[in-house]
């Protein structure tokens, strides 16, 4: 074969491979090489998950095994119960991550925040905006179950909700 | 659990660096060493020597306030064998009033190898001096002009602390109130970074440390953590969550763009620099459990390196280059280990965790439940210099 009949298929090939990346899904999922992840959005002003602008204690906290950022599949219908009020409300959420005391600081600050990240996935992946969720962590602060021991560590090991108000 | 003690294997590994290192001062060092040697006919330098050094107590009307500071900056160096009278290889001396130090060094010819003026309060000019003195005998870099920063509860919630580096004159440095931590020293301790929650988010601030101003430099969406300024003092490296998982970017000490360096499904955290700022070393659970990464700063592949333990985090490069302190976790407990980069096992050296190099590469600090602790690695002394601030953790150490 001519290259002047090679160069022609190569051009057409590669001009197809560059039309199959481009209509793939810019956010690569939960299995992806997490080049881009979901971008989270601007900060609300006045809203934080600590100070005031945020309400607390509407749902019950996503428990995590030790470690683990995973949301299981017991704590799904506590995901879906945000799910179905943000789909009810035009408030937008925060969500807090927080660790037992078990792991290195900085890393359980890390740690927490992939824990908010994981329900922020699970709440898009149910069809929200990621644009109407924000995330914090905590780290090892504020404890839900004060002390030491397995069932302090498991209440500590969660991601909170908060709604905007 | 005892502090760290070198195997046989390591002790002759070290008498050979010893020997290289030290070589130029045995050269000139005193007649009486070179005769020993010559009679024994090899110089084996073990760990436990050390140059003895007389202190004599300064005079004037600061000085035994100063000769009591510079006695203990001399003896936790590590270097010396402090010795009550003028018997020693090098005499100490020198005169302390007013804010200034006029010191002198002799060696035991009599000849001066160190006289100099130091301009400073008490503790300042002692460890200015006591530097110097370090410097000028072993050629090693001395570590008691250095200042440290921690977190402690004293005052009840978190709180950024200040202190020399032997834990002397410290203040507290943050009165937010609300959750002050991860403090990291630029160079020459001009500023402090730290993540704060003031706002209810954790963001970077930066404190100028003199004057004490304050400035929220990191304030992106979700969380911002954990960042290290870079050794020339113009950068940081820190976590951030802003664009969807806690990956590590670089950014200015005063905020602005910053540049993503990872990208996995895992959590990325604690990036500590190499010495000439071309590299990071951070931690990473995108294998599993927390390991360390060793990685370009200018991006690139990250390269694991092969620790031996299954929990690995809050690594911190020396500056010499050669090795890598990090926390272990292991059957419940933390520890602290130390990995030569150059091959090697890493081997555990204290209990304890969040470990921090001196700038001579000899020391660490380290917290534990209520202390800091400054351990010599050559020697394998460990000194309790933080306590009674409550739960002290996350120590910084100054270049």
């Amino acid at each position: 074969m001519k290259l002047s009949s090679v160069l022609p298929c190569a051009l057409a090939a590669s001009s197809l491979l560059l039309a199959s990346c481009q209509t793939k899904d810019q956010f690569a999922g939960l299995d992806g090489d997490f080049a881009d992840g979901m971008p989270l959005p601007e900060r609300t002003d006045g809203a934080a998950f600590l100070g005031g602008g945020v309400s607390k204690g509407q749902f019950s906290p996503v428990q995590f095994g030790f470690d683990s950022v995973e949301v299981g599949g017991s704590e799904m219908g506590k995901v879906q119960a945000v799910a179905d009020f943000m789909r009810s409300s035009q408030s937008d959420v925060i969500i807090a991550g927080f660790t037992d005391e078990r792991g290195t600081e900085e890393y359980n600050r890390g740690l927490g925040e992939r824990r908010a990240l994981s329900v922020r996935e699970k709440l898009v992946g149910l069809g929200l905006s990621g644009g109407r969720i924000q995330t914090v962590s905590f780290g090892e602060e504020m404890p839900a179950a004060p002390g030491s021991g397995e069932a302090a560590w498991a209440a500590n090991r969660r991601a909170e909700t908060g709604v905007v108000r | 659990m005892p502090a760290t003690d070198l195997d046989a294997g390591e002790q002759g590994l070290y008498t050979l660096r010893m020997m290289t290192r030290t070589l130029c001062f045995l050269l000139i060092f005193s007649l009486g060493l070179a005769a020993r040697a010559q009679d024994a006919a090899t110089i084996t330098v073990r760990k436990g020597d050390r140059v003895s050094l007389a202190v004599t107590p300064l005079g004037g009307p600061a000085g035994p306030a100063v000769t009591k500071v510079l006695q203990n900056d001399l003896d936790l160096s590590g270097w010396f064998q402090l010795v009550p009278d003028a018997r020693g290889s090098y005499l100490v001396g020198g005169t302390a009033a007013g804010g200034s130090l006029q010191g002198r060094v002799t060696d035991s010819s009599g000849a001066t190898i160190l006289a100099k003026t130091y301009r400073g309060n008490d503790r300042e000019v002692a460890h200015q001096f006591a530097d110097d003195i370090v410097e000028t005998i072993t050629g090693n870099p001395g570590i008691a002009t250095t200042k440290i920063a921690f977190v402690g509860t004293a005052s009840g919630p978190k709180e950024i602390y200040f202190a020399d580096y032997d834990g002397a004159s410290a203040r507290r440095l943050t009165s937010d109130r609300s959750i002050s931590v991860a403090p990291s020293l630029g160079p020459g301790a001009r500023q402090l970074a730290y993540t704060g929650y003031h706002e209810g988010y954790p963001d970077v601030y930066v404190i100028e440390v003199a004057s004490g101003a304050r400035q929220r430099v990191v304030k992106a969406p979700g969380t911002n953590s954990g960042a290290a300024i870079s050794p020339e003092g113009g950068k940081m490296a820190l976590t951030m969550s802003k664009d969807g998982n806690p990956e590590i970017y670089l950014t200015g000490l005063r905020g602005g763009m910053a540049r993503r360096l990872t990208r996995t499904r895992g959590v990325e955290s604690s990036p500590t620099w190499s010495p000439d700022g071309s590299e990071l070393i951070y931690s990473s659970d995108q294998g599993g459990s927390p390991q360390l990464y060793r990685i370009g700063a200018g991006g690139g592949g990250a390269r694991m390196l092969a620790t031996g333990f299954a929990y690995c985090t809050d690594p911190s490069w020396s500056p010499d280059g050669k090795k890598v302190a990090f926390t272990v976790r292991s059957g419940g407990g933390f520890s602290v280990a130390v990995l030569e980069l150059g091959g090697g096992a890493a081997r555990v050296v204290a209990s304890g965790q969040n470990p921090v190099w001196g700038r001579n590469s000899r020391h660490l600090i380290y917290s534990s439940g209520s202390n800091l602790n400054l351990l010599d690695l050559q020697n394998g002394r460990t000194t309790t210099i933080v306590s009674g601030l409550g739960k002290v953790s996350e120590p910084t150490w100054s270049l």
